[in-house]
């Protein structure tokens, strides 16, 4: 395969937007069954994303305009970047000694350009809800990123695909470190500002948080930044935790990790219908006194154990 | 942190109908808040002078979306009493099971909308499929799943049939069953505790001055409930506990509130099964004889307070409602206080607001 086709193509840009399309239809229906409803037809995203192309596109006055064209696709660029470090089914784009970290820190952009998205607007909620996704920001960050750290320590490299591969030899890391797998699940709720973890736009206190004035195409390009953020957060899970397995050799590679990845889907969808929204306080309490002292408490192991 | 005002309303998410709160903020900490209501007031009280007495029970029953038919009982027991008829004993049956079915109904969306409100969208979901059984059995008996404009002056209009409430004992069977796992899922349900726990606080002494009346009464303790007070058929012959809590936080009214629920289910039960046979109506006059009346009944907020003057003609000289509601809202001052913004939500909720019967 050339490169290009695998920037643009596979794994690249046009199986993520597929991607991202597919897991926020299966998301949607899922959570719709759980609270029995039927839910949205298939095409329902694409739909919704071609509607918001299509629409007026309004900024108010008071808001930085080039800002608030600027943030959007700023975030969309870096999680499109980020995209092609994170290998899929054993496939990737281009790869590095490293590149776990490059990815990582291209996955927190998007965060950053929401809070300043709301900074920018002349609209109350959206600065109210800037302010709340930097608290959350400060929340989940640090236990997501010594999480997802476990995984590289254990295996001796910040390389994903050296950890992919790594697993091969061992058992997943998810299974020889399960705390790390549940913490970084709970920091990639809170990075995607899902529900329960949905604080900076919640729609009864801040009405849509930093996004409240934005409307037309850049709506829809924050929205599918989010939807891709999902996949590419559930992807890079599914290679840090549940790599190469020796159980799963003879079966063909993108299937399995399909099946991976929507199992991660289905505990986020779960986690979406079981809970209430948290406070910002109370996530605060969560990140702080319970969620980092076990992400060092991990770590400590996972040292141990890698000595 | 500096001082910021975050307005509520008169239109945003939270809010399902128009009242607006400025909200003065801190950080996230709320200082103060002001309030504004009056826009959905529509004049019925003056209206209601334009109007003969039957005419004003259609107008009366529109006062509100919600508990429409406990308005127009009200209205006619205290138009009944001034004309000194005695209702039949089966119709004040069967206004008692449609003024239950609606408590229950008006419980349910509120489960909902509290849910909702705290992003707990599941429960919501459940709640409001759990009241379509309720308005199912008021459409079987009424015809209408809001609106029944079953009373009429002297009794009501349409009579139960044997088959109806054959159909209606099922539909309850499974509104119990669906109602008690509800409450099962809601007292062991941590994350919506976590919400409610401690939110707008009210102590009894507070809930005396603010006259604050119906759940949010009870569930700060104070035993009231003029189904148990005020005694007169149907409730004098049927047996139903009052609920209450002591906490007088959010998450008591949603106890309470739930409880009183699965009471109400019983209590339709036992209407349905010792209700009278007889006449549903007797014949009322068009004039009513000159002089005042006050009429008072347990709405699904609380206290409903009716006060009609006649001068003789066929329309009222005057009709005053008072509406459990409106306390509620001056309790939101002391409510909206030392709290975070994300707390608004759950405080408003709360309290149930049913701000067209307030503005009337």
């Amino acid at each position: 395969m050339s490169t290009w086709f695998r920037i643009l193509i596979f794994p690249g840009f046009a199986f993520l937007f597929i991607a991202a399309l597919a897991f926020e239809w299966i998301d949607r229906r899922m959570i719709a069954r759980f609270q029995g409803r039927i839910g949205p037809p298939w095409y329902q995203p694409l739909a919704d994303l071609i509607k918001l192309l299509a629409k007026e596109d309004i900024v108010p006055e008071g808001t930085n305009k080039f800002a608030a064209a600027a943030l959007p696709i700023l975030s969309l660029t870096a999680v499109l970047t980020a995209s092609l470090y994170v290998p899929v089914g054993g496939i990737k784009g281009a790869s590095f000694e490293g590149d776990l970290i490059i990815v990582l820190f291209l996955l927190s952009l998007p965060a950053l350009a929401y809070f300043l998205a709301g900074w920018v607007s002349s609209s109350i909620y959206s600065l109210l809800g800037g302010h709340r996704s930097l608290l959350q920001y400060f929340s989940y960050e640090v236990p997501f990123l010594m999480a997802v750290a476990c995984p590289a320590i254990l295996s001796d490299s910040w390389s994903i695909t050296r950890i992919v591969s790594f697993q091969a030899q061992t058992a997943w890391h998810a299974l020889m470190q399960p705390l790390a797998f549940v913490l970084a699940l709970v920091g990639l709720i809170g990075k995607l500002k899902r529900d329960p973890l949905d604080i900076p736009k919640a729609k009864s206190e801040v009405v849509a948080g930093p996004l409240t004035d934005y409307s037309g195409r850049k709506l829809a390009l924050w929205h599918l930044t989010m939807t891709m953020q999902t996949v590419l957060g559930i992807f890079l899970l599914v290679n840090l935790f549940f790599g190469e397995s020796r159980f799963f050799n003879p079966m063909p590679a993108l299937p399995i990790f399909g099946l991976k990845a929507a199992a991660i889907l289905v505990a986020l969808s779960t986690a979406s219908a079981l809970y209430a929204r948290l406070r910002i306080d109370q996530l605060m309490d969560l990140g702080w006194r319970i969620l980092a002292p076990l992400a060092l408490l991990q770590m400590l192991v996972t040292l141990w154990i890698a000595n | 942190m500096a001082r910021t005002i975050v307005p509520i309303g008169p239109q945003h998410p939270l809010l399902k109908e128009p009242i607006a709160f400025q909200i003065v903020v801190e950080g996230e900490q709320v200082t103060d808040s002001t309030m504004r209501m009056g826009y959905v007031h529509r004049g019925i009280e003056r209206l209601c002078q334009e109007r003969t007495y039957i005419q004003n029970l259609y107008l009366l029953e529109r006062v509100c979306g919600i508990c429409s038919h406990v308005h127009a009982v009200t209205y006619c027991r205290g138009v009944e009493s001034l004309l000194g008829l005695e209702v039949p004993l089966r119709a004040t049956y069967l206004r008692a099971l449609l003024c239950e079915l609606e408590r229950i109904h008006s419980h349910l969306l509120w489960l909902g909308m509290l849910a909702r409100n705290i992003g707990l969208d599941t429960i919501f979901m459940y709640a409001w499929r759990d009241r379509e059984i309720v308005l199912d059995i008021m459409e079987a008996l009424s015809g209408g799943r809001v609106s029944h404009a079953i009373n009429t002056i002297g009794g009501v209009r349409q009579d139960i049939t044997p088959m109806q409430r054959e159909v209606i004992w099922g539909q309850l069977d499974k509104l119990d069953q669906q109602v008690s796992r509800l409450l099962r899922v809601v007292e062991h349900e941590r994350s919506l505790q976590a919400r409610t726990r401690g939110v707008g606080h009210l102590s009894l002494e507070q809930v005396r001055r603010y006259c604050v009346v119906g759940p949010i009464a009870r569930a700060s303790g104070l035993d009231v409930d003029l189904r148990r007070d005020e005694p007169r058929p149907p409730y004098d012959r049927l047996n139903f506990d009052v609920v209450t809590h002591t906490a007088g936080d959010v998450w008591a009214r949603t106890l309470v509130r739930m409880q009183e629920t699965l009471v109400s289910v019983q209590l339709c039960r036992e209407i349905l099964r010792t209700m009278p046979d007889g006449p549903i109506a007797v014949s009322a006059r068009r004039r009513v004889p000159p002089g005042e009346a006050i009429s008072r009944s347990e709405a699904p907020r609380g206290e409903l307070f009716y006060y009609i003057r006649s001068d003789g003609s066929d329309r009222p000289a005057r009709v005053k409602i008072r509406t459990p509601t409106l306390p509620s809202l001056l309790s939101l001052q002391i409510q909206l206080k030392a709290i975070t913004i994300a707390d608004i939500s759950v405080i408003l909720s709360g309290v149930d607001l049913c701000i067209a019967c307030a503005d009337r």
